[in-house]
């Protein structure tokens, strides 16, 4: 295991963020996450780096919510507006020992929270897309989320670890191949002005034209797999029907429904969290409006196990965002939130482009384009 | 399951120790295994209005930089660092090692090109907090490796720091901490204008010029537990024999039986049963080394042990403490070294200390006035 840890940390080191010499690099994970965060530090000193690692402390982050004033809640902390705004490595390692900790939390307040980090959320990404940051959201398998996935954690070690090509014998000769299959489906949507998504309670057109498609392979996630872009901002009409409960921060609504006019969502239904999501769309006016659209690549992620980071890889689905766009992807959509919601097209789903259809059944077709 | 009296150190240490106010950015920095403790003082911070941020690190980092890191490397304060030690108001730091000796075989030279780096960010820190523009305080969260060091279980170990900080009981601990404030700066008080201290006890007997030197409370602002007097002796005019019996500690390693003879305030002779070379080399570090930066009593009578750790030892109710080293400024010192080394003797069971030929100290506690902290609460 400590070999596979070792591994885990030169892809994120090597190749992912790509440390230099002299690069202030900020590790950050939850308590499970130790171990690894031990081996990244190691190998950030030895990629000539000045790691420093943070424990997320989620029991501080429930408190604020619990008790916060607005003060409180919308105050950046010291160190986290530096990262943002001048550090040159950022890694992040999701492995949460709860995955429902903040489901009791007020979800105006998370809002708030939310809302005040904008535009530090903003700046980290627009410094990433003119490349003087890099940062990975790295998936780390821990009991709560295997749970969540109905597995036993060795289980999910295989999953996270496989859909990371860590059992390649050369996990970044596999993300760089790889990156020629995502290099495919990005130039084939780049020649498309208009996506009209067709599944079950779904049909969706979104516009798409002059819009940038990034080629997501393993520099900004581990594991990874999309091609995704921001979507024209007025452009998305119609309904779609999200397969999987949607999942922010700690909380989820079920069944979500959206219908979209002009690009603007009219009307939101959930099975459960219905009033969750309506707090979540009510933050602000670019949350009721698409931030991103996308398509999951990866096919070493078959089945949905409730942890975001690898659900809307699934190759065969397709994935919305409300709120913020991606800076670098053409989207103007500002937000506090970045909601992304997953649709399963594996079963009869279909995408036409420019009337045209391209994929079908959570594939591409021989020949689209 | 949280332990109520990790609540109520949180409140001590956001209450009296920092004295958080409405907007005050406050940092807490520890080790991993003191997550509880730093639940508590974020909550407890909060519900003082004021803008807490945590720094939990993991164990076993330092080792792999000092093993493996360039000399740049094991220098470097980020810039993210000083800009935060300019502006943060509070600051509060816990020791909650899980392994005490995990740096005792790492190279010195490399790890003291990294205490370097660490202490001119530090030394920054001081002059923030001299100016009044910071509030700072040590403390330690209960340990396993804290535990064993003091060669006690976890939960008596617990018992004992909760103990000697005064939150395990239904008293407010501010309430107690207040009163041992105005008991030891009366103490201190007292002592201004002796001209010379005698400490009289096995194989001891050592004279201690203080003249002119004020005498400063240690009273729980900068270190919990707390619980001393302290000043910085006149560097020439230290004179005779001392012998102390607790191991003395300097960065994990121990040095016993020391005993030390001075004169015209220098160390003229050193010996120990184990560790003489060691105390030999730390009092030549520099021309500094070899004089007192500090004399002081311990007066926290709920600390009644040697523990390895000085932020416990130098407490210990009836002891008195003499630092190798570097002085205090705020003590009127004039002696600067690299060095500063606590030193414990016991006076607890033969001891005397004589005020300019006056006996004010005996078995271990002051006669001229009731006991001190810690035994009338």
């Amino acid at each position: 295991m400590p070999d596979r840890l070792a591994k885990l940390a030169d892809v994120l080191v090597g190749y992912s963020t790509a440390v230099r010499p002299g690069d202030v690099v900020r590790i950050e994970g939850h308590a499970p996450t130790t171990p690894l965060m031990r081996e990244l530090y190691r190998a950030a000193v030895r990629a000539g780096g000045h790691p420093e690692a943070l424990v997320i402390v989620d029991e501080a982050i429930e408190a604020l919510l619990e008790e916060g004033s607005d003060d409180q809640l919308e105050w950046v902390p010291l160190d986290t507006r530096w990262n943002l705004e001048h550090g040159d490595v950022w890694i992040v390692l999701d492995g949460p020992e709860n995955t429902k900790n903040l489901s009791g939390t007020d979800a105006a307040k998370m809002a708030r929270r939310l809302k005040a980090r904008e535009p530090y959320q903003q700046q980290y990404l627009e410094r990433f897309a003119r490349g003087e940051f890099r940062w990975v959201l790295c998936g780390f398998p821990t009991q709560a989320s295997a749970q969540d996935a109905g597995m036993s954690v060795e289980e999910f070690e295989e999953l996270i670890y496989g859909a990371a090509f860590l059992n390649e014998e050369d996990p970044v000769a596999a993300w760089e191949s790889f990156g020629e299959e995502l290099e495919r489906v990005g130039s084939l949507l780049e020649t498309k002005r208009e996506l009209r998504v067709v599944a079950e309670d779904t049909d969706l057109t979104v516009g798409v034209a002059g819009r940038t498609w990034i080629r997501a392979n393993g520099h900004s996630n581990l594991p990874d797999g999309e091609v995704f872009t921001g979507p024209i901002e007025t452009s998305l009409d119609g309904t779609i029907r999200f397969s999987f409960p949607a999942m922010i921060r700690g909380r989820q609504a079920e069944d979500v429904v959206l219908r979209f006019e002009g690009g603007e969502v009219v009307e939101a239904t959930a099975r459960r969290g219905e009033e969750f999501l309506r707090e979540m769309i009510g933050m602000d006016d670019g949350a009721r409006r698409a931030g991103e659209f996308a398509f999951g690549l990866n096919r070493a992620v078959t089945e949905y196990t409730g942890s975001l980071l690898l659900d809307e890889k699934i190759g065969g689905t397709v994935h919305l965002a409300l709120g913020r766009s991606v800076p670098g992807s053409g989207g103007t959509n500002e937000s506090g939130l970045h909601w992304d919601m997953v649709c399963d097209l594996r079963r009869g789903g279909e995408v036409y482009a420019d009337g045209e259809l391209v994929y079908r059944d959570g594939a591409f077709l021989d020949g689209a384009g | 399951m949280r332990d109520p009296r990790v609540e109520s150190f949180a409140a001590l240490l956001t209450g009296y120790s920092l004295g958080l106010r409405e907007g005050q950015v406050v940092r807490i920095d520890a080790e991993e295994s003191a997550r509880p403790l730093v639940t508590e003082l974020y909550r407890a911070a909060l519900r003082r209005g004021a803008l807490p941020y945590v720094q939990l690190r993991p164990a076993g980092l330092d080792e792999i930089l000092l093993r493996e890191g360039s000399e740049e490397q094991l220098a470097f304060i980020s810039e993210g660092e000083r800009v935060q030690t300019e502006q943060f108001d509070a600051w509060i730091t816990l020791w909650s090692s899980s392994n005490t000796r995990a740096l005792t075989r790492a190279d010195p030279e490399r790890r003291r090109i990294q205490l370097s780096a660490h202490y001119r960010m530090v030394n920054r820190r001081w002059e923030r907090i001299s100016a009044g523009e910071l509030a700072w305080c040590g403390t330690l969260f209960p340990t396993n490796a804290h535990a064993q060091d003091a060669e006690m279980s976890l939960s008596e170990y617990e018992d004992f720091v909760f103990g000697a900080c005064h939150v395990n009981r239904d008293q407010d601990p501010i309430e107690h901490w207040e009163a041992v404030s105005t008991e030891l700066t009366a103490r201190a008080r007292a002592l201004e204008g002796v001209r010379e201290l005698r400490i009289v006890g096995p194989d001891t007997d050592l004279r201690v010029v203080v003249d002119g030197r004020p005498w400063l409370p240690s009273d729980g602002r900068h270190n919990m537990p707390d619980g001393e007097i302290f000043t910085s002796p006149v560097e020439t005019g230290t004179e005779g024999e001392i012998y102390f019996a607790f191991p003395s500690i300097f960065q994990g390693r121990e040095v016993e039986d020391v005993r030390l003879r001075f004169s015209e305030g220098r160390v003229v002779h050193a010996e120990a049963s184990s560790g003489q070379d060691y105390l030999r080399a730390l009092i030549g570090t520099d021309e500094g080394s070899a004089v007192l930066g500090e004399v002081a009593f311990g007066l926290n009578y709920e600390i009644d042990r040697f523990t390895r750790d000085i932020l416990f030892d130098e407490k210990i109710g009836g002891t008195m403490h003499l630092a190798l080293g570097g002085g205090f400024d705020e003590a009127g010192t004039r002696n600067k070294s690299d060095l500063h080394w606590d030193l414990i003797c016991d006076l607890r069971r033969d001891g005397e200390v004589y005020a300019d030929g006056e006996l004010v100290w005996r078995a271990g506690s002051f006669i001229t006035e009731p006991a001190m902290s810690g035994t009338g609460a």
